[in-house]
């Protein structure tokens, strides 16, 4: 185990190089200049030089990457250009925030939709069944970003519910953040419970279909039982690994949630970032997201075998 | 059973098409007729509420909603089947050398894979759309080299699935190249997968072009994207909805005819999955 | 039970109360900026929001007042001797810096040594250590007075030294650097002191009570300062309608730029009250004369006939600004009827001067971005009058990023562009007249025009200024290298409860002076 481990997080490395590699070298290729842009209509290129040069920023490029990768190696991922804040730990600092919509958010409509999805596949083709998927193809189908425009207009602006801006964190103020993050956590949660449902009915339609389940039903075995000791084990075991997927996903795509909700997260980090051109954020999201998004790729392979009777008994 | 199986078969197949339909005459008409130029100003109209003469109401500079809701069709399906055929199309070729020459081939070109598969979308697209210039052609190269790691894999899997099977090692056997004996057998059994796929990832397409736009990096104005109508709505939802409602509902509608061609194509291609 | 359900109402509703008159006893206002701020070191790595918050801690010698005239502010008197050549600061009594320490001559000096210092890469630096206003030195008279000496006389000298984006050269006691000479934190003399940067999200001022404020009333960032509201904060929300929802839903009490089209409804909305001046900003339309097309004069002058200038600002401004032809701002005390003139509207004219040109329909791409809406209306409304005369403009919608990039660099044929404000007309004609073959972002390239801009940098006699200003007017509207549009507007909206608060032409916000009713 330890060595599998061990060899899988080896193979991401080269994965995370080509990663931060390639931003490094794509975003000096977008046009726009930091300098330039904190220079605005006054930009004289003599100047524009001196401050670049005083960021390192007019060495050649694999001698920016390089000095880049030795102190990214040492957990130090530079300093913002635009306004001088270390990168790590800003990041760290915004990632609690997505962090903590999108695991709600998970965890949330998991317990929703995977009940919801298996009594759908029981019941199958029943009025039932009906409602529930064309409930969730129909979420399946918003804009998250429409979707949290109009939960914003009716809850925040037209009954003045929660509060439309701003964010706390819940070591300053529980009570008040859970108000900031009510509505993107709705938004995140009515979408990914269309994704989920979905994906849960269609393996517990699987599921009921084996043999065994059969054998269990013909052994006189009550359907309660079927279904819960049963279908649900096997059934959860695909369903997990969308989970991971959708996590994964969610976190490299929370930026418009974010941007409708002016919420301080990882993703509008990341777009405030590439307006400004902060070239150290910039690098210093990719290579997290990126890393996160293998962690949780590799989490997510670790644990199905615990949620998969079959691969278990091999 | 199976009758009734047909039916949840034949009830999306219906309503997604019906959907789809409506959403593709609309982009077809805007080819060569809108009721109002979509880019046309009319500072008479500014704001304009929904009526008979524009049922959807006109935007910030009194440019009719309808008529820019037509022509953003136009360009959202033209940019999601030009980026989804771009990703199959590149996908399979990259799928079938890769799952077919194995070794370190495969290897790099799996790493690379892997590498684009871990690239939030979102900076990939910014970047490609600045070297490339911003159109919607920097659009769907952005996105097709980003949807373009998820077809490898497809591909790539049916072909280490079926590579080894009996009838390809006999079309080797029986002397015909690899390249024929990958087209002529292997190719076919990627099919259903691949159309399943391609039918999701046209939705995907869909959703990421409004989303790009939305945050500013996609399909530039003042050409209408459902995205960029919607991103330039956002002041005005209270003080005008009908310019946030329309193009958030086309988008929706989009989307739900074809997840709902989507279930349907799967139920028929792959029963396995039936529901 | 039903009796009981009523008595924890009540205690309820009482706590929430304790609450709320806990909170009354630390009154705090909070005001929108649209993105973090990039330093607190005056006039070092700033931008408009920068200089927003940064005012509210220093203060120099100098202020702007709000018709774009100078004042003393740390400085109770200034001399000039009779050459033009010495200016001398007698530093007002009773100054204290936020520690608590007094504000002397040796402030002066050390903050002036660091602003000159190259190192430091202060804004205003190349003003005066070269050209027209060069510092020869700066001395200590005694422990109140100081000395400036220039080696030239200068029309600009006070004004350059009251420059906003430069932070008015802010004194700031020692110990706002470290040991090794790096900055820390400003310790300045303004009505606030900074308490907390949380990066991305916000920053804190505290009132800072021992301020010595001037006896005059408030006058831009001249006048009385004095702060009455115990905590600002400055909320950063990047995005427009965010940013009005929070101000409608009281999560903020100022939005200090609102953005035109959200007028009307702001204005309608109970609780919310709006001021509006008339800013020194300059929206134009560029016209990049080195372009094989655009290096006819003629077709400059066709573009500029097929536009309507006062339909196009009454449209994007809603009424809030004035048309404006001329590079020198309309509230300028320069501006006269030369400059008042306007460009004539005529479509037929334009279709002539553009056939003259040999223009045959070729398409003329013009650059925008959404990040300016004004800026980017403006293109739009553009657009749709050339095609009437007959002129194919496209457009090309970028990043504020790229068209930066784009506009340092020259590489566009025509460009909607908005310039910060300038204060004096000879900078308003230096902002964008120079040579394009050492600094291709300039957009005017008339040597004759140049040595003018120059000459009415070292007059100080206003009547010979205007003289010059009014000859530059008519070279500019013959060579017509930049449309002009107009200056733009100060849209601030601000809850009822804030008493004072209002707009001016710099477009910054203004906490002192200011009270919060409960």
């Amino acid at each position: 185990m330890g060595r599998y481990l061990l060899g899988r997080l080896l193979t991401t490395i080269p994965t995370l190089l080509l990663v931060s590699f390639s931003v490094f070298v794509l975003i000096r290729l977008v046009p726009g200049d930091p300098i330039v842009l904190m220079l605005g209509d006054a930009a004289d290129a003599e100047t524009v030089r001196g401050i670049r040069e005083a960021y390192g920023l007019e060495e050649p490029i694999y001698v920016q990457f390089g000095l880049w990768l030795l102190k990214a190696i040492s957990g130090d991922l530079g300093h913002s250009i635009s306004n001088g804040a270390a990168v790590a730990p800003l990041i760290l600092d915004r990632f609690q925030v997505s962090a903590s919509i999108v695991l709600i958010a998970v965890l949330v409509a998991a317990s929703i939709s995977v009940p919801l999805g298996m009594i759908a596949a029981w019941r199958q083709n029943s009025l039932t069944d009906i409602l529930v998927v064309g409930g969730a193809t129909l979420l399946l189908s918003l804009p998250s970003f429409w979707l949290g425009l109009l939960l914003l207009l009716l809850f925040g602006l037209k009954l003045g519910w929660v509060p439309v801006v701003g964010y706390v964190s819940f070591a300053e103020n529980w009570q008040g953040a859970l108000t900031y993050i009510l509505l993107p956590t709705v938004t995140l949660i009515l979408i990914e419970i269309g994704v989920v449902t979905r994906m849960a009915r269609a393996s517990t339609v699987e599921v009921l279909r084996l043999e065994y389940i059969t054998h269990a039903r013909a052994k006189g075995v009550s359907e309660a039982s079927v279904l819960m000791r049963h279908a649900l084990p096997n059934a959860f075991a695909p369903t997990w690994t969308l989970l991971g997927l959708v996590l994964g996903n969610l976190l490299g795509g929370i930026a418009v949630v974010e941007t409708v909700f002016t919420l301080p997260g990882l993703g509008r980090l990341l777009v405030d970032a590439i307006f400004a051109r902060d070239y150290p954020i910039i690098q210093g999201c990719m290579l997290f997201t990126a890393f996160l998004y293998v962690i949780v790729n590799l989490l997510v392979d670790l644990c199905y075998p615990l949620f998969d009777p079959r691969v278990m008994a091999e | 059973m199976t009758g009734l199986r047909f039916s949840w078969r034949r009830a999306n197949a219906v309503i997604g098409g019906a959907l789809l339909a409506v959403i593709l005459f609309a982009a077809a008409i805007a080819v060569v007729w809108t009721p109002f130029d979509p880019l046309g100003i009319n500072l008479r109209a500014r704001y304009a509420p929904p009526s008979w003469l524009r049922p959807f109401g006109a935007d910030e500079f009194g440019r009719d909603v309808l008529s820019r809701a037509m022509a953003g069709a136009l360009t959202s399906t033209s940019v999601a089947l030009l980026t989804v055929a771009f990703a199959v199309i590149c996908g399979t070729a990259l799928g079938l050398v890769t799952g077919y020459l194995r070794g370190w081939t495969d290897r790099a070109i799996m790493m690379v894979n892997d590498a684009l598969l871990a690239f939030p979308g979102i900076l990939l697209a910014l970047g490609l759309m600045a070297v490339i210039g911003p159109n919607r052609y920097g659009i769907v190269l952005a996105l097709g080299i980003a949807y373009t790691p998820s077809v490898v894999r497809v591909v790539r899997g049916t072909v280490l699935s079926i590579r080894e099977r009996e009838y390809v090692e006999a079309s080797r056997v029986l002397g015909n190249g690899e390249i024929y004996t990958m087209l002529r057998h292997v190719l076919p059994n990627a099919f259903a997968p691949l159309a399943v796929l391609a039918t999701s990832m046209f939705g995907w397409v869909i959703l990421s072009e409004s989303a790009l736009s939305f945050l500013g990096l996609g399909v530039p104005p003042p050409a209408p994207t459902w995205g960029n109508m919607l991103a330039a709505a956002r002041p005005y939802l209270e003080s005008a909805p009908w310019l946030g409602i329309t193009p958030g509902l086309c988008i929706a509608a989009t989307l739900l005819g074809i997840n709902l061609l989507g279930d349907a194509l799967r139920d028929k291609l792959d029963p396995r999955m039936a529901g | 039970m039903k009796a009981s359900n009523w008595a924890y109402g009540l205690a309820v509703g009482a706590a929430l109360l304790g609450g709320a008159t806990a909170a009354s006893a630390q009154s705090m206002a909070r005001v929108s900026i649209n993105a973090d701020i990039r330093s607190t070191y005056p006039g070092v790595n700033r931008d408009s929001n920068t200089d927003g918050v940064i005012h509210h801690i220093v203060e120099g010698l100098v202020a702007f007042k709000e018709d774009s005239s100078v004042a003393p502010m740390l400085a109770e008197k200034i001399e000039t001797s009779a050459d033009g050549l010495t200016y001398t600061f007698t530093l007002r009594e009773g100054l204290k810096f936020h520690n608590g320490a007094p504000v002397t001559a040796d402030d002066v000096l050390f903050s002036w040594s660091k602003y000159m210092n190259p190192e430091t890469k202060w804004r205003c630096h190349s003003d005066f250590s070269k050209g027209n206003s060069e510092v020869v030195s700066l001395d200590k008279v005694d422990d109140r007075t100081v000395a400036f000496k220039l080696k030239q006389p200068s029309a600009l000298f006070l004004g350059l030294l009251a420059r906003i984006d430069c932070g008015s050269a802010g004194i700031l006691h020692k110990d706002s650097f470290a040991a090794d000479g790096s900055f820390v934190k400003p310790i300045g003399t303004g009505p606030y002191m900074l308490a907390d940067w949380k990066k991305g999200e916000y920053v804190e001022l505290a009132k800072f009570d021992g301020y010595a404020s001037r006896t005059e009333k408030r006058d831009g960032y001249a006048g009385a300062r004095k702060a009455s509201i115990d905590t600002v904060r400055f909320v950063i929300i990047p995005d427009r309608s965010a940013a009005k929802a929070a101000l409608y839903s009281g999560s903020i009490e100022v939005l200090s730029d609102l953005d035109v089209n959200d007028l009307k409804e702001t204005k309608a909305r109970k609780g919310i009250k709006v001021d509006i001046a008339e800013t020194m900003g300059l929206s134009g339309i560029l016209m990049q004369t080195k372009d094989p097309l655009l290096s006819n004069v003629k077709m400059r002058l066709a573009i500029a006939h097929a536009v309507d200038t006062a339909a196009i600002v009454d449209a994007v401004t809603l009424g809030t600004a004035k048309p404006n032809n001329s590079p020198i701002p309309s509230v300028s005390a320069y501006y006269g009827k030369p400059q008042g003139e306007m460009i004539k509207y005529d479509p037929a004219l334009a279709r002539k001067l553009a056939a003259e040109a040999g223009y045959k329909g070729e398409p003329i791409k013009m650059i925008t971005n959404k990040r300016y809406q004004p800026s980017f209306d403006s293109a739009v409304f553009i657009q749709a009058m050339a095609k009437e005369a007959g002129i194919n403009i496209e457009l090309e919608v970028i990043e504020w990023a790229t068209q930066l990039d784009m506009y340092t660099k020259g590489d566009y044929q025509m460009m909607s562009f908005l310039y910060s404000a300038r204060l004096d007309p000879s900078l308003s004609f230096d902002m964008f007249a120079g040579p394009k073959a050492t600094q291709p972002r300039k957009v005017w390239d008339n040597p004759a025009a140049q040595t003018l801009i120059e000459q009415s940098m070292t007059i100080s006699d206003t009547e010979k200024r205007k003289e010059i200003f009014n000859k530059l007017e008519s070279m500019f509207r013959q060579d017509m290298p930049m449309l002009v549009l107009y200056n733009g507007a100060d849209i601030a909206a601000y809850s009822d409860k804030l008493e004072g608060y209002n707009a001016w032409m710099a477009g910054q916000p203004r906490l002192w002076g200011v009270t919060l009713k409960q």
